[in-house]
């Protein structure tokens, strides 16, 4: 088993109209056993901003730490948040870094910038960004959340139908895979208000 | 196929595999030249090319099945999910098989290995009936098996099974696997969830139980078993094997059966967000 598939993982974020969606699944396994059923995976940088780690836990748990301390850093110097292009450049850079040991995650970053414009993008784990229009996925079920997004996606989504759409997209893809679901976690970030619910999903 | 002649082929020992001896030629037993038996693939490095072969096909044995003897007969349960690594590719597999009306074979390991060999073991067993006029025994049913599996030692067959069954010695439970093991006893559980499904089951189980008691035991051993492990998952069947045979007891599917076991309890709302009353003009 691939060192990306010790504790399983599954992340996904999807573009709305003037908001986005970011969701994760909840399980914590170390190979085939399931130690904990309320995993967090999604992690707030600052209001508008979030960014989900899939991969090796740990990674993702150091990865976001640091992360968390040179946004700090940088609200410190520029009195301000940062926006998401620049975030997204800052964990790639931070990820190319350790090229020859790196953290084995897979970010996905997702905010409102200018305009409260929706952005998101993913990475691999040295950092190779990739921008998207409508929704990135990774983690162990990378492929079934593929396919399930590209069924249902449709471009500018109100929130309540946005959490109707990756709530059913990730609970699809996870029961096809063992080594993630046991529950799903939403996020919907619009201007004004930050909704985050907890989804029924199986726990097997 | 003979036409003129009587068809004798049905009699003919299937598939065991040729137990030739290396040293001088000569075969083990004196019919073992007449056995029909598997083909085997020829390359120079057979032992490699059986290793690549058992790495390809990913068996791993994921999946978690139980059985035990108690004063009402046996009782085999299962889950039904397929992986193949990571992915599932079905949540609604039949582990158990009905050998034939009083006996039931438990698949863990290779799907294709355990469904081909339970209905070969299925063919035999009713042989044995016509032939003898009475039923096989469980040991016997198990015993043909086993020793089939052991002449495909080291092949890379993947097999992990329980036969049980009702016969004139009363219930019986013998646990079978690929690598020639043969063992007789009152509680098995096979697969990657089986020490979570032993856990629960060697506390609740009691010789002396009713079979709703002893269904729900197996039943709640299967759940726990999928909840814990990620290869074990899609719908609990439990059966029964009686005096008079098999008996399905229940098949529910283990999503729902969490929120039956563990319903959702409401969280008190601590905040909650209200329109601001309008104010008057």
């Amino acid at each position: 088993m691939s060192i990306f598939e010790y504790n399983g993982s599954a992340v996904v974020a999807m573009v709305g109209k003037n908001c986005f969606a970011i969701a994760s699944d909840r399980r914590l396994g170390v190979q085939l056993q399931t130690i904990a059923t309320d995993f967090q995976r999604v992690f707030k940088v600052h209001d508008k901003l979030y960014v989900g780690l899939s991969g090796l836990a740990t990674d993702a748990q150091t990865l976001y730490q640091r992360l968390v301390f040179r946004h700090k850093l940088y609200q410190l110097r520029e009195e301000r948040d940062m926006k998401p292009e620049t975030f997204a450049s800052l964990v790639s850079a931070l990820l190319y870094e350790k090229r020859f040991g790196p953290y084995f995650c897979q970010p996905i970053i997702a905010g409102l910038g200018d305009n409260n414009e929706p952005f998101i993008c993913t990475m691999d784990c040295i950092g190779a960004k990739e921008l998207a229009k409508d929704f990135v996925v990774s983690g162990t079920a990378s492929e079934s959340l593929y396919g399930a997004c590209e069924s249902m996606y449709k471009p500018n989504m109100e929130p309540e139908e946005l959490f109707e759409t990756v709530s059913q997209a990730l609970m699809a893809s996870v029961d096809r895979d063992c080594l993630s679901g046991w529950g799903g976690y939403v996020l919907i970030v619009t201007p004004t208000e930050v909704q985050e619910r907890v989804v029924k999903g199986r726990m097997d | 196929m003979a036409m003129m002649k009587l068809d004798m082929s049905a009699l003919e020992t299937n598939f065991a595999a040729p137990a030739i001896d290396d040293c001088d030629g000569t075969y083990f037993s004196a019919d073992a030249a007449d056995v029909p038996s598997m083909v085997f693939p020829t390359c120079a490095d057979f032992d490699g090319f059986q290793a690549a072969t058992k790495d390809m096909v990913k068996n791993k044995k994921g999946t978690t099945t139980l059985a035990f003897i108690f004063d009402k007969g046996v009782i085999v349960a299962a889950d039904s999910r397929a992986s193949m690594g990571g992915y599932i590719s079905s949540q609604t597999v039949r582990k158990i098989i009905e050998i034939n009306p009083y006996m039931l074979g438990t698949m863990a390991g290779g799907a294709a290995d355990c469904q081909f060999w339970h209905r070969n073991l299925g063919n035999k067993c009713r042989l044995h009936e016509l032939s003898n006029k009475r039923r096989i025994s469980i040991a016997g049913a198990s015993k043909l098996l086993a020793n089939i599996l052991y002449s495909y030692r080291g092949m890379g067959l993947s097999i992990g099974t329980m036969i049980a069954g009702w016969d004139e010695k009363g219930p019986g439970l013998y646990y079978v696997d690929s690598e020639g093991a043969r063992l007789v006893g009152n509680r098995f559980s096979v697969g990657s969830g089986s020490l979570y499904a032993y856990g629960i089951l060697d506390e609740g189980y009691r010789f002396n139980m009713s079979i709703e008691e002893a269904g729900e035991l197996a039943r709640q051993a299967i759940y726990g078993a999928t909840f814990r492990d990620a290869a074990s998952g899609g719908c609990v069947s439990v059966y029964h094997v009686g005096p008079d045979g098999w008996k399905k007891l229940s098949g529910d599917d283990v999503g729902e059966l969490h929120y039956h076991y563990y319903p959702v309890q409401k969280t008190p709302v601590e905040q909650e967000m209200t329109d601001a009353p309008s104010t008057s003009a």
